[in-house]
């Protein structure tokens, strides 16, 4: 018994020991900020998952307590979530979201960004600085094509008028931001346009095979990347802005003040559409682990050590 | 599209009518004569190819006696596979093989879909033949090639010909899942009109689609007629309800 009884205290020692020079550890960091733990949730697809895996790491590295809500479904979903108080922050997409919330997004940032941010105050959500980084509809070509025609605009494609195939997702003829804007903003015209998937893998194959010259793509597709497609610049603003941007909860931003959004500012400061891009083909294409991306982004752009 | 949805069937019916009645849906690469045309021309492709893939050896090898029902049975696991996972398949292989999107992965999926019914029904056809009548003509004095071309064949060919059709008819209503790869067909109007929610121009390309399936139905069923010997008409029609 006399044994027992010194060795438990021995173990409690060591166990107190052990928490102390935890405590101190943590206290070299840079210390636990008090406060609320801070929710972070997103889209269900793997480009905002990551973008939100990004969020979580710099701000944890700061010493905010983090809860991670990855994945969690469509805008409806976690829309309504962040504005019930279940999310505190989420990465969005500044021109998609304020056509949700009953605006109109124009292909000028700043502008779509301030639309935003007046229509969703009102709801105890403030969006912060966006990041250069946009997921929106662009036009690419091969490698090969933009370099024997000369492209790297939109607009240079007029040069070639009614020589070049449009492929895109079979609506692209009825919708303003595809065929009939290339047409009346641009005044491009195209020998056919065929009807493929939205800028999926039957839109690289037609690409890759030269069975249509110009696809229609999303800007930050990691297969971009993968394949040596050249994103064409959308130079007459055809296409609404998508930057991403933290939307969080005010009283997150109350609770925690200004560094708070110093730090996410920090990281969306960073964020260009390559960045982005390069990302999305390590994590959809080349199989890395999200979490690893986030982390190894982070201290490349020296967000974290 | 609400409201035309609430417009009631007649109206609806209506517009479709008048889809059809405008001439800018019948021409140019996107009209309706093009898009028919495609259909046909894989449509007339994929069967004939599948004719010649599988009815000589399943006329040899039932001739023969070789494999019997494992044979078959190794054929027909394609048929068990749905003909949109058949296409969605053949995409990435034929993205492989460098025949990129399109008519190719369309073609491959149909002959997989047409390959199985015509070899099972030429197999069996040919393997139900009665042997007494393989062997008194044997017994004439035929020559093994003889009772196979003159005797086992014309006998089959009911069967045969009933499988053919069948899997002509089939391969018409499938052909439209090529729009989903990125080919052409009357499946463009479905595809397409379905991708702007535009209800007159999905249900047209079915109308379309049904019309072309009654119509390689009525075509080949007289070149039954023409084709099986008169003695044979009365089998065709008791054995074409166990094919079909």
């Amino acid at each position: 018994m006399r044994t027992h009884a010194r060795r438990t205290i021995a173990g409690a020692t060591i166990v107190a020991f052990a928490l102390i020079a935890a405590a101190c550890g943590s206290g070299d960091d840079g210390g636990t900020i008090e406060g609320p733990t801070i929710t972070i949730g997103s889209a269900n697809f793997s480009e905002n998952a990551l973008v939100a895996e990004i969020y979580a790491q710099a701000l944890e590295s700061e010493g905010y307590q983090v809860e991670r809500k990855l994945n969690i479904g469509s805008r409806e979903i976690y829309a309504p979530a962040l504005e019930a108080g279940e999310l505190d922050l989420i990465p969005e997409y500044i021109g998609t979201m304020l056509t949700y919330l009953g605006g109109t997004p124009s292909p000028d940032s700043a502008e779509t960004h301030a639309a935003l941010q007046a229509a969703w105050e009102s709801k105890g959500i403030e969006v912060l600085d966006f990041a250069p980084a946009q997921d929106k509809n662009g036009f690419v070509v091969t490698r090969a094509t933009a370099e024997a025609l000369g492209l790297a605009k939109v607009s240079d494609l007029s040069a070639h008028n009614g020589t070049l195939v449009l492929g895109g997702p079979p609506e692209c003829p009825e919708r303003e931001f595809c065929l009939q804007g290339l047409e009346s903003v641009y005044g491009l015209s195209f020998a056919e346009f065929r009807p493929l998937d939205v800028g999926g893998p039957i839109t690289v194959a037609a690409l890759e095979g030269n069975e249509i010259q110009v696809g229609l793509m999303f800007t930050s597709d990691g297969t971009i990347v993968a394949k040596d497609f050249v994103l064409l610049e959308d130079d007459k603003g055809l296409q609404p802005a998508e930057n991403l941007a933290p939307a969080v909860r005010s009283e997150i931003i109350a609770a925690y003040g200004d560094k708070f959004a110093e730090t996410l500012k920090k990281v969306s400061s960073k964020l260009t559409t390559a960045e982005l891009t390069a990302m999305n083909k390590l994590v959809g294409i080349d199989g890395q682990d999200p979490e690893q991306v986030a982390t190894d982004w982070l201290k490349a752009i020296g967000v974290t050590g | 599209m609400v409201d035309k949805e609430g417009g009631g069937v007649i109206e609806f019916l209506g517009e479709v009518i008048a889809w059809f009645g405008d001439p800018a849906n019948w021409f140019g690469p996107a009209g309706i004569l093009n898009r028919l045309r495609e259909h046909v021309q894989i449509t007339v492709a994929a069967t004939a190819v599948s004719t010649v893939v599988a009815i000589p050896p399943a006329v040899w090898l039932a001739h023969r006696r070789i494999g019997g029902s494992f044979v078959v049975a190794a054929v027909n696991i394609g048929r068990a596979i749905p003909s949109f996972a058949i296409v969605v398949l053949f995409l990435p292989i034929s993205i492989r093989l460098g025949l990129g999107i399109g008519f190719w992965p369309t073609f491959l999926a149909l002959l997989f879909l047409a390959v199985p019914p015509m070899f099972t029904n030429s197999y069996t056809g040919v393997a139900g033949v009665d042997p007494d009548l393989v062997e008194a003509s044997l017994g004439m004095g035929m020559t093994d090639h003889e009772v196979l071309m003159k005797v086992e064949s014309p006998m089959a060919s009911p069967v045969i010909l009933a499988a053919v059709r069948v899997a002509a008819v089939q391969v018409v209503a499938t052909a439209t899942l090529g729009a989903l790869v990125g080919w052409g067909g009357l499946g463009r109007f479905i595809v397409d009109g379905f991708a702007v929610r535009n209800n007159v121009v999905v249900f047209a390309g079915a109308l379309l689609v049904a019309a072309l399936a009654i119509v390689t139905d009525v075509v080949l069923s007289s070149v039954e007629r023409h084709v099986v010997p008169a003695t044979l008409r009365s089998r065709s029609e008791g054995v074409e309800s166990v094919v079909a």
